[in-house]
């Protein structure tokens, strides 16, 4: 059967099917709606959107959604339903939609790694079905960040089999009648319809508290910045954040190290604040469209705290994890490296911002047998100090203060490295560079000491950070005669896998692509010479032919950062 | 496998295939108290002992991972990449049913009904097709 054929199946099961709805069975729905103020979106969409005397519009007011599901929406609108609308003012409703029909702190929060896009390991716990039933086609991410009305979540299954057919096949209905001693004869789509309603309601007590006291979110000023970038290790620095002429935008001025290599960074960006705490910014190095990276963060209660996650890369596949904290004044932010190995002297160096210089080796303490010798250099952002750990220091992290501060993070005095943890431990990339963009993956390592037990991935692990590596490749050998290892691509000395040309390949068997699976390995080398490995599963895989993220525009191979320099 | 001989052709090669380096049986790659990496279990120690995170799991099956895609899987059944439909430009106008279709392809009943349209033979064209951007 062709896949054409299995649409024009699925096409006919949608118009028979269309004579049952199972929605006008149930009790009828009377939540009320949020009535629609804006005029330009009353007139840009009120040929299809009816409004009532109320104010409420079809489907817009009974359902509420992140800035990109509704960037998303408008989109589909577009390109589908003929919807005419300006870039200005397309922003403009996205803007006040997300404000007026967004979602709360506390709704977004576990769904937060949709709009982060992070590729991550995540089941939806609540209901294994309905995670079937939805992640057939895509992330439950998109699902658990909106919330609707029952009438709403129904239109959306029926709007979902208007449009894919396939949608009934690959996991809306079973296939074929109930088993005979089944308890619940319901198809998979209406379970999830029942179960969304419930979980996901249009009215909540977060979104009526949230939306009852929003603000225009107060954030200019000097913020401390401490982030991580997977690959290259943690950085520390500044953002100034200065208020725009209209409220909830903002630019920045963002400034930060490498700790591990001292590089340094200045970018200037810019950001609007969505639904009160919804940061959405992009900044660039110079000016330079090929550094952009795109800014997802939430501005934590109590105005203190941003944190999120920045990227580029064709799939978002780049770009560090970030908090910013408010400093107005001393701020400690963490320690470069996290460990030493005991009988052993380093520079270890505390990051902060406005931190008191002048200080000598009585004002940093790094706890029970870990001598300071001597303060090398001293600054308000850093202060480096010379430290030995005594042979006999007891293994285990210790709290460090500075000039009486505690400093986040423990500097942990370990014997030996024991295991090499690669991360992540199951990566992906995609072939791309000949019709489309490569997907790179980006691998590290951090080491770690057994402990006191001795045994390995236990309670008293001691975590001692990201360590240099050799990476290499080897073979994941599933079949007899694998040589996936000769196609894939390679990996560099920084971890980061840059995958092979997409397209059919002549000299592998039956023409196949480059794609494959291999173990991405990290080898240790200690001072005595001895070595420990560790390694992730890696696979290669082809390209994605359709993209959904609604900030994309056409991007082809060349035209977007590719980190390959460094 | 000590105690099993091989009797015919394939139980021969998986025998000879276990032994090969680089054969998919995870071994332990370092001794008790990060010493330098040893092959197999030394006299006396709990294989319990050597495990090794990352090396003790098999392969890692990314479906029901946060960005999925469909109708199209990045591995096949076992975790791996050897059952999927291969080259994927074969598979994108008709769909074989013995393999895994690895492709999230565009719907051409309503985005992008000409995807396909500059295309004739996608092995041979493929550099004609289109990324979507609905």
């Amino acid at each position: 059967m062709t896949r054409q054929s299995i649409h024009a199946t699925g096409a006919l099961a949608f118009s028979l099917l269309l004579a049952t709805p199972t929605a006008a069975q149930e009790a009828a729905d009377t939540t009320t709606g949020i009535p629609v103020t804006n005029q330009m979106l009353i007139e840009s969409c009120d040929r299809c959107h009816a409004v009532d005397e109320d104010g409420m519009m079809t489907r817009i007011s009974y359902m509420r959604k992140t800035p990109e599901g509704w960037q998303q929406s408008i989109r589909r609108m577009v390109t589908l339903n003929e919807a005419e609308l300006e870039p200005e003012a397309a922003r403009d409703i996205v803007r006040y939609l997300s404000d007026n029909h967004g979602i709360a702190p506390e709704e977004l929060r576990p769904g937060r790694f949709e709009v982060e896009r992070r590729l991550i390991d995540w089941s939806y716990e609540a209901d294994s079905d309905v995670e079937n039933t939805c992640s057939q086609c895509h992330s439950m991410g998109r699902v658990i960040t909106q919330r609707r009305t029952r009438e709403e979540w129904n239109l959306l299954m029926a709007t979902h089999r208007g449009y894919y057919p396939l949608s009934d096949t690959q996991g809306f209905r079973r296939n074929g009648p109930p088993a005979p001693d089944a308890t619940d004869t319901r198809h998979p789509m209406d379970k999830a319809v029942a179960h969304l309603t419930g979980e996901f309601p249009l009215t909540t007590d977060e979104w009526t508290s949230w939306s009852a006291t929003m603000r225009p979110p107060r954030l200019a000023g000097t913020w401390a910045l401490k982030g991580h970038d997977p690959g290259r290790g943690p950085i520390y620095g500044t953002a100034e954040i200065a208020a725009a002429a209209d409220d909830g935008n903002f630019a920045t001025e963002l400034q930060y190290t490498y700790a591990r290599d001292g590089e340094q960074v200045a970018r200037s960006g810019q950001a609007i604040v969505y639904t009160g705490y919804q940061w959405r910014g992009r900044s660039f190095e110079g000016g330079s469209e090929e550094t952009a990276l795109r800014e997802v963060m939430m501005v934590e209660r109590g105005w203190n705290e941003i944190n999120g996650r920045w990227f580029a890369g064709a799939y978002d596949e780049f770009g560090p994890d970030v908090t910013l904290v408010r400093a107005d004044g001393p701020v400690v932010l963490g320690l470069h490296p996290v460990s030493l190995r005991s009988g052993s002297t380093a520079t270890v160096t505390v990051h902060g911002a406005n931190l008191p210089t002048g200080l000598g080796v009585g004002d940093v303490d790094f706890g029970p047998g870990v001598e300071v010798v001597r303060v090398i250099e001293g600054g308000s952002q850093a202060l480096s100090a010379e430290v030995a750990a005594s042979e006999d220091a007891a293994p285990g992290g210790r709290d460090v203060f500075l000039s009486g501060r505690p400093v986040p993070g423990r500097l942990t005095v370990y014997d030996t490295v024991d295991r090499i943890a690669v991360t992540p431990e199951a990566g992906m990339a995609r072939l791309g560079g000949g019709n489309f963009p490569k997907g790179y993956a980006q691998f590290e390592a951090t080491a770690f000491s057994n402990g006191p037990d001795g045994k390995p991935d236990t309670g008293d692990d001691l975590d001692l950070g990201f360590v240099d590596v050799a990476w290499s490749v080897e073979e994941y050998s599933a079949v007899f005669d694998d040589d996936d290892i000769e196609y894939v691509g390679s990996l560099d000395d920084n971890g980061l896998f840059q995958p092979a040309v997409d397209g059919p390949n002549p000299d592998r068997i039956g023409q196949r692509n480059n794609v494959g699976d291999v173990w991405v390995v990290a080898t240790w080398s200690g001072p005595g010479g001895e070595e420990v490995r560790g390694r992730a599963h890696l696979i290669v895989t082809v390209p994605l032919y359709m993209r959904w993220e609604p900030w994309r525009v056409q991007e082809l191979p060349g035209r977007f950062p590719r980190r390959t320099d460094r | 496998m000590d105690h099993l001989k091989a009797i015919n052709r394939k139980a021969q090669r998986i025998q000879e295939h276990v032994g090969a380096p680089g054969a998919a049986v995870p071994v332990p790659e370092v001794g008790p108290g990060g010493g330098p990496a040893a092959s197999g279990v030394p006299p006396g120690a709990d294989p319990g002992d050597m495990d090794v995170v990352g090396l003790e799991s098999g392969p890692h099956i990314p479906l029901g991972c946060s960005l999925v895609f469909a109708p199209g899987w990045e591995v096949d059944s076992t975790g791996g990449t050897a059952g999927l439909c291969q080259p994927v430009e074969r598979d994108l106008f008709d769909c074989h049913l013995a393999c895994f279709w690895p492709a999230h392809v565009p719907d051409q009943l309503n985005h992008a009904p000409d995807w396909t349209g500059k295309c004739a033979a996608a092995q041979k064209d493929w550099r004609k097709i289109d990324l979507i951007f609905p």
